[in-house]
């Protein structure tokens, strides 16, 4: 019983500390702009849209992702091995691939940039001094807080895989549920902010990006204050539920019936999902409407 | 498909099969191949099912998950690896289904949020360009596109299709990462000279990195197949998928013999 409870706690603490990794996954990408949207920032400059959107694409999230966090796994398994403290080990373990990450994403920056110039796009030295370190603080959170999620299924709910490798499988995993969930929301509703609300972006507006603020020209700043206001929060939540649910599952229900428990509860959370998803899809035709109706409707 | 190279393809793999059979024998080494194979076509064919709608999507101009084929695939995948590496212990039917079912969990976690995010943050309701009727519930698509794209979200099949994936790519990882673990911990306390309960570890984290490394392998094999996007199943590229199955067996059957062979050689 004692173990039970205590794998609950461990699996509690591993989704609340997996939804602070999502939503700090999500913003950090978005400041750097390293999701989808990416193409569009690419292609801005092409089009004659000349911006200060810092622009670091040149891997998508989830195997760069893989690359930090199995490296600060990998960097916190060998302080293990010295003897060091795990949450030390875990903190310097993040910290240094935190600066592989800031290397990436300058070299990333000046290299996107830089290819850009015959479309006349500066590379802006101001921009990457300001957004670089941004970026790179959130990425500590993201790298930190997974490699703290994977110390703790290997060495508290006993994991068979080393702690690398557990780094890579959820890095991976963490940048797949990020981007997937972050980027529409980054891409649609703030790099084309003047576009109908509630309809896609037409193909022929491609480019177009918005390029000023309140205030002087936008910056990546300001996309990472507004992405951090719902699609980090459900990028988080994502990723919270995949990690929570995932171990939940198994320290509770695979005892029972020689492991398929866990597959039961599985099947039934997958069908609980689709309900739900179900339920959103008929809402939103019911509530929004179709966009092809007559006048009557005033569309 | 491109006939020739089908059979290039099959020729080929019978081969690396054949040479694998000389090397080895017929004994526990030749399975695991084939099971590796068997993992790989999984993984393949569900890759196919994922809806991928890449940078359009982000922008709402095309149906699916904003992001890369192999890389959701990959997480899909490896989320499942993680669920049926944990459960080895109980047995091989158990481990594959326990990875199976924590692939298709992450996906359909994922594809709920991509739609929570379309509907309640964007106020875009989920239409597919390629089919005037979802092929499941059979709502209607056309009208509910809006103006300039190829459609937009998630509809139920797609959702459907991306669960199906995470299971089939969960699956498929797990049977590699055991067939390969077999292999690992019987050849390596004999090469290495130390007790099985020894080698464990290495055992466990040499077969874990061959299967993230077939699984990738896998992954983006069949992404080049998809060139870019597929909403799921009632795309029209789904039907491309013998292709991607051909060369998929190929290219498991030549990574699943390296990593046999640096254990039985």
């Amino acid at each position: 019983m004692e173990s039970i409870v205590f794998g609950i706690g461990i699996t509690a603490l591993a989704g609340a500390l997996a939804t602070v990794a999502g939503a700090a996954e999500n913003t950090e990408s978005d400041i750097g702009s390293q999701g989808d949207p990416n193409s569009q920032v690419q292609l801005a400059p092409q089009m004659g849209y000349i911006h200060r959107i810092f622009n670091k694409a040149i891997a998508g999230e989830p195997p760069a992702y893989g690359l930090w966090v199995a490296l600060g796994a990998g960097l916190a398994w060998a302080f293990m091995a010295m003897q060091i403290n795990p949450i030390l080990a875990i903190v310097l373990g993040s910290a240094l691939a935190v600066f592989v990450q800031g290397v990436y994403a300058t070299t990333a920056y000046l290299g996107r940039i830089a290819s850009l110039s015959k479309f006349g796009q500066p590379v802006f030295i101001d921009v990457l001094k300001s957004m670089t370190t941004v970026t790179m603080a959130h990425a500590f959170v993201a790298i930190f807080t997974t490699v703290t999620i994977c110390h703790l299924i290997n060495a508290a709910l006993g994991h068979p895989f080393p702690l690398p490798l557990l780094g890579l499988v959820w890095g991976i995993a963490l940048g797949a549920a990020g981007s997937a969930t972050g980027n529409p929301f980054y891409g649609k509703e703030r790099q084309y902010q003047t576009q109908k609300f509630g309809a896609g972006v037409p193909i022929a507006a491609s480019g177009n990006i918005v390029r000023y603020a309140e205030a002087g020209e936008r910056n990546s700043l300001d996309n990472g204050w507004f992405s951090a206001k719902l699609g980090g929060p459900a990028s988080g939540l994502c990723f919270g539920l995949i990690v929570f649910l995932e171990l939940w599952r198994t320290v509770i229900f695979e005892k029972i019936g020689a492991g398929w428990g866990a597959i039961v509860v599985g099947i039934i959370i997958i069908l609980v999902f689709t309900v739900i998803d179900r339920y959103i899809e008929v809402w939103a035709r019911k509530n929004y409407g179709p966009y092809g109706e007559p006048a009557k409707e005033g569309s | 498909m491109d006939i020739p190279s089908t059979i290039a393809g099959i020729i080929l793999l019978l081969v690396i099969v054949g040479a694998t059979y000389f090397l080895v024998g017929a004994g526990m080494m030749f399975y695991a191949l084939i099971g590796v194979i068997v993992g790989g076509l999984l993984i393949a064919f569900g890759v196919h099912f994922v809806p991928v709608g890449g940078a359009p999507a982000a922008m709402g101009q095309a149906p699916g998950i904003a992001t890369g084929v192999a890389m959701l695939a990959a997480g899909a995948g490896l989320a499942g690896l993680f669920g049926g590496a944990w459960a080895a212990e109980q047995g091989l039917v158990v481990a594959v289904i326990t990875g199976a079912v924590g692939g298709g969990l992450m996906m359909a976690i994922t594809c709920m949020f991509v739609t929570f995010i379309y509907v309640f943050g964007m106020g875009i309701p989920c239409a597919s360009g390629k089919v005037a009727k979802d092929p499941i519930t059979g709502d209607t698509q056309t009208e509910y596109k809006s103006q300039g794209t190829e459609g937009h979200g998630l509809p139920f099949v797609s959702y459907v299709g991306g669960v199906i994936g995470g299971l089939l790519g969960g699956g498929g990882g797990t049977l590699i990462y055991i067939m390969l673990l077999d292999v690992y911990k019987e050849a390596l306390p004999g090469m290495m000279k130390a007790l099985p309960a020894q080698v464990l570890p290495i055992a466990v984290s040499l077969a874990g990195i061959f299967a993230v490394g077939m699984f990738l392998v896998n992954a983006v094999l069949t992404a080049y197949n998809i060139t870019g996007t597929i909403e799921g199943p009632h795309d029209p590229k789904f039907k491309r998928f013998p292709r991607a199955l051909v060369a998929s067996a190929v290219a498991s059957a030549l990574c699943g013999m390296v990593a046999i062979l640096i254990v039985a050689m």
